[in-house]
């Protein structure tokens, strides 16, 4: 494992640690927050490269709180997979991109209509970011 | 002439051909040979749609006008309407390409941040047996099924397969799975698909463009079986098959799968004789009507335009 991969890994891991003291969060965090709510030894601009980089994605929501940012996840962790499934499932069909890429197993499209159903959401956009919904 | 000829092609090319080839069975015995064979149905049909557009003009001239006069303005006038034709059928190929290869890769982009951060740690390390360059994700989920997204260039592309997956396989036909989604991102399948997406979103109507983009699809998959054969065995790919299609509710797209995994156990592998016969059909589809229409036209053409 190179050098570049491992930091990659590594980054990767850390971007996940943050999102879950995101989602697992009531309100919007500082970097300060997330930073003290790691509990490990990160340097403060570490966590504020991986919340700007989470940001940078689409991933995250930055909001100006007076003097300091506050981050938000975008979307809730279960809004996150279900677009994903959407996403991977829906891959049939007249698309406007080419495919993911070829599935072992495809879901038809009833399923991934049921589940745009499910998420009240219109076809082939993202799920929004409303208020919490567990049920989803 | 060459104009007929090269709109019946152009027609024969887009219709018939590609509905009988659609249709074939013995495709499935060699699909590597076959795909290709798709590919150069598709490149000749391009061919011959252009080339007709560039020579009707000219033949037009050639029957409305005596000889002396296909010069000046009537010249100038069925040049440009040719390279007009013509540039219609190719910036509109290019043009639904490049913005399928943007949105493609923004989605695909997108996607992969969402699975990377979505994925069960503890779980990729249990999967060992990855072939470098690839990174396995598991996500949640209560169906069992497997995909592959393409990486950027020079960057790892993810297999991702949900929980259910691996409660479902035994370790064999998991193996045979993620042999199967490492071939898709190997050989670039994705390329593939993406050129007759593309072909069939710049002429939905009229050709048989649907039909090609998804008999092409079921050939990858073949293909991709046959990678999953060959290192993990027939039992364990077919295995795979079976328990995502007896897992998923629904039923059309399960008939793929199950022709796929009834394929493997009934062995279907085609001879070199077969594959041998393919490519040399894909070979001479583009060669033979450059030789015999092309070639001789543009002899007789160039001339007239004063190209000699
Ligand atoms: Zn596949």
């Amino acid at each position: 494992m190179s050098l570049g991969t491992l930091a990659r890994v590594a980054l990767g891991e850390l971007e996940r640690a943050v999102m879950a003291q995101l989602w697992s969060a009531d309100a919007p965090l500082t970097v300060r927050d997330v930073h003290d709510r790691l509990e490990r030894e990160l340097a403060y601009t570490t966590v504020m490269t991986v919340l700007g980089r989470l940001a940078k994605k689409g991933l995250v929501r930055q909001e100006r709180d007076g003097k300091a940012y506050r981050y938000a996840a975008a979307a809730s962790r279960e809004q996150m997979a279900a677009e994903v499934m959407i996403d991977a499932l829906g891959d049939v069909g007249e698309d406007r991109t080419a495919a993911l890429v070829a599935f072992v197993d495809r879901v038809g499209p009833a399923e991934a209509e049921a589940l745009r159903r499910a998420l009240d959401t219109p076809a082939g956009t993202p799920p929004p970011t409303p208020p919490r919904s567990p049920e989803s | 002439m060459a104009s007929v000829w090269l709109t019946g092609l152009a027609l024969v090319l887009a219709g018939p051909v590609p509905a009988l080839l659609a249709r074939a069975r013995w495709t499935r015995a060699v699909p590597r040979a076959a795909i290709v064979l798709w590919q150069a149905v598709a490149v000749a049909a391009v061919l011959a749609a252009v080339g007709s557009a560039l020579a009707a003009p000219e033949a037009l001239l050639r029957v409305l006008t005596h000889p002396q006069d296909r010069t000046g303005v009537p010249l100038v006038i069925a040049v440009g309407v040719a390279a007009l034709l013509a540039s219609l059928i190719v910036v509109r190929l290019l043009g639904v390409l490049v913005l399928l290869a943007v949105r493609t890769r923004v989605r695909r982009a997108r996607h992969r941040d969402m699975v990377d951060l979505l994925a069960r740690a503890e779980q990729n390390l249990a999967v060992g047996s990855l072939r470098s360059g690839t990174v396995l994700r598991v996500l949640d989920g209560a169906v069992p099924f497997a995909y592959c997204v393409p990486g950027r260039v020079g960057r790892e592309g993810r297999v991702v397969v949900t929980g259910a997956t691996l409660d479902t396989l035994c370790p064999d036909e998991l193996s045979a799975v993620i042999a199967h989604e490492q071939a898709h991102l190997a050989a670039r399948h994705d390329l593939v698909r993406e050129g007759f997406t593309a072909l069939h979103q710049a002429f939905p109507v009229v050709v048989r463009s649907r039909e090609a983009r998804d008999a092409v699809a079921l050939l990858l998959e073949m293909l991709a079986d046959d990678a999953g054969r060959r290192t993990h065995g027939d039992t364990a790919m077919a295995g795979a098959l079976d328990a995502f299609a007896s897992s998923g509710a629904s039923v059309d797209a399960n008939d793929e799968v199950l022709m796929r995994r009834d394929r493997i156990r009934a062995h279907v592998r085609g001879g070199r004789a077969l594959a041998v016969g393919t490519y040399l059909a894909a070979v001479a589809l583009v060669v033979v009507p450059t030789v015999t229409i092309v070639i001789p036209w543009l002899g007789e053409a160039l001339p007239v335009v004063g190209v000699r």
